[in-house]
């Protein structure tokens, strides 16, 4: 058990939760408890920086190699993001401590997600990182919209978990083994296959790629954009690195593996980049883009392990920007033009705004770009080249929708628009967003080399 | 005749196939809870089976299984208090009838 202080990220957030959740006890404000869980969050992504890379834990079943890593701080860091928002802005109509709570839990889920090395802690452990994320989407007791799309992302998101969990037995059956290191699907031919598949469903599920996103604009348009901006962000950087690890395990020796992946990421990025073309609720298109996004990743997991450094730095990339664009819709409102006359109100926020938009797009020097650039130059590599040119056309179409956002946010006009009352920490969590899309576009090559990319 | 691992996992497909199918025709929100349940026991069959009858020494199957019941009874938890929460505000958990956000 010598490993056990690796773990340190993992119980801060734990405990920070428990904290968080009897901190109104002390102050009757419960928005205090968001701030304490902010800094527990942001004192677990410190500590998994200072530990860094440290091999196979307990006989093999979390590793923390880089890959693991690079996700803990960037899980801790969004996290510490969002609660700071949540600090300054509280949650609409409902009390904090329990959304600051639920948080860290599924924080602390997703950070072991992204170390696992045998099935049973990856079942557990995505569990811990979804069920929080159902009840955050739900958050109001008195609305019924969010209940709904709460009631539908459950419903379909244990259907599917349920189906990956059946896969997940035949892997353990024909392998003899829940560990990574022993499964070999290729023996078993056809039911090796069907294993395969039966697994990517949950995960295409929980990363709302097509054919399994139609939960997705329901739910997150039922919800409070603020949730959504946790909900469609941290426990996606999670699940990628899940899917990436998984398929590195069972893809080598199953037929038709890539192929598969790939058809999903062609499916995925036509239909949601022409989905939230015409939609006029941010949540909605930013629902549709995000399917648009995962299937520019699956693009990489299809290139296998070498795609794997390239897909989960571009689910960091693609969630940082996208929490963003979600707390700036709850503070101003939904609806597209909401954003009216955001450049003369909210001057900073607004070309704070303008770099996530260019970073979503895909457009140099913020980490959008590197994050596509290095996503498809590993997808090339591995022979796709129609998919790849498939993926290009729909990111110059992805444009279109975005430039609407920031052409309501810079010439459009608003009556009556809301007044946001200026708030420290929600400002801190724009200014930490603002800089690690660009730190992470200028830094995109040394932490492509940290998380073992070939150039 | 002797029961067979091939027996137990056509069981476990037999259940899994009747939730699956009550999962996706059911109206009512609390049948197509019942109907997870019944996919996420055929699932647990699947588990032990494969375990006693492939890897008999080790207990991994019957450690997955019991993960996963857990798992399963925290999530049907969860969904019951949000069937609840949608019942005091709308009197009917009819999934036809919750049709406020379409696609």
């Amino acid at each position: 058990m010598a490993d056990v202080w690796r773990l340190i990220p993992e119980f801060l957030v734990l405990g920070g939760a428990l904290v968080a959740l009897f901190a109104e006890r002390a102050r009757s404000d419960s928005r205090v408890s968001a701030g304490i869980a902010a800094a527990f969050a942001a004192a677990a992504a410190v500590a998994a920086a200072v530990i860094g890379p440290g091999g196979d834990l307990f006989g093999g079943q979390l590793s923390l190699d880089h890959i693991a890593v690079f996700a803990r701080v960037a899980i801790g860091a969004l996290a510490t993001a969002w609660l700071l928002w949540v600090w300054g802005r509280g949650v609409t109509g409902e009390r904090c401590a329990e959304a600051a709570a639920l948080a860290l839990f599924s924080v602390a889920g997703g950070m072991l997600m992204a170390s696992a090395r045998d099935l049973i802690v990856l079942y557990v452990s995505l569990e811990l990182s979804t069920i929080p994320a159902y009840v955050l989407m739900g958050y109001r007791r008195d609305d019924a919209r969010g209940l709904e799309g709460a009631l539908k992302y459950f419903l379909l998101s244990m259907l599917t978990s349920l189906v990956m969990l059946y896969g997940l037995s035949f892997v353990f059956g024909i392998s003899g083994s829940t560990s990574y290191g022993q499964i070999s699907l290729g023996a078993a031919g056809p039911l090796g296959q069907v294993a395969f598949v039966l697994v990517l469903v949950g995960l295409f599920a929980k990363l709302s790629a097509a054919p399994f996103h139609y939960w997705t604009p329901d739910a997150y348009a039922g919800a409070q954009a603020g949730a959504v901006a946790y909900v469609s962000t941290v426990p996606k950087i999670a699940g990628v690195v899940a899917l990436v690890r998984l398929v590195g395990a069972m893809a080598p020796n199953v037929a038709g593996a890539s192929g598969v992946l790939v058809v999903a990421a062609v499916f995925s990025m036509v239909l949601g980049n022409l989905a939230a073309f015409p939609q006029s609720d941010v949540r909605r298109m930013m629902a549709y883009s995000g399917v648009a996004h995962t299937g520019y990743i699956l693009l990489a997991t299809g290139a296998g392990t070498a795609g794997g450094p390239a897909a989960v730095f571009y689910a960091v990339a693609y969630a940082v920007p996208s929490m963003a664009v979600m707390m700036l819709a709850e503070e101003e409102g939904p609806a597209l033009d909401d954003l009216g006359g955001l450049a003369s109100r909210r001057p900073a926020v607004a070309w704070a705004s303008l770099a996530w938009l260019l970073s979503l797009v895909g457009i140099p020097p913020v980490v959008g770009f590197f994050g596509k650039l290095y996503l498809f130059t590993s997808a090339v590599r591995a022979g796709f080249i129609w998919p790849v040119l498939v993926a290009v056309a729909m990111s110059v179409v992805s444009a279109g929708y975005y430039f609407r956002l920031i052409r309501s946010a810079f010439l459009g006009q608003r009556k009556g628009a809301p007044v946001v009352e200026r708030r420290t920490s929600a400002a801190t969590a724009f200014v930490l967003i603002t800089v690690i899309v660009l730190a992470l576009g200028v830094l995109a090559s040394p932490v492509l080399a940290f998380l073992g990319m070939r150039f | 005749m002797t029961i067979g691992l091939a027996h137990l996992l056509t069981l476990a497909a037999m259940l899994f196939g009747i939730g699956m199918y009550g999962a996706l025709s059911r109206k009512n929100a609390v049948h197509v809870m019942m109907s997870l349940e019944l996919m996420a026991n055929a699932v647990n069959i699947n588990l032990v089976a494969l375990s006693r009858f492939l890897t008999p020494d080790a207990l991994t199957g019957q450690f997955f299984s019991v993960f996963s019941m857990v798992v399963s009874a925290a999530e049907i938890g969860l969904g019951l208090a949000l069937v609840l929460a949608i019942y005091r505000r709308r009197r009917t958990v009819e999934l036809d009838a919750i049709d406020e956000l379409r696609g």
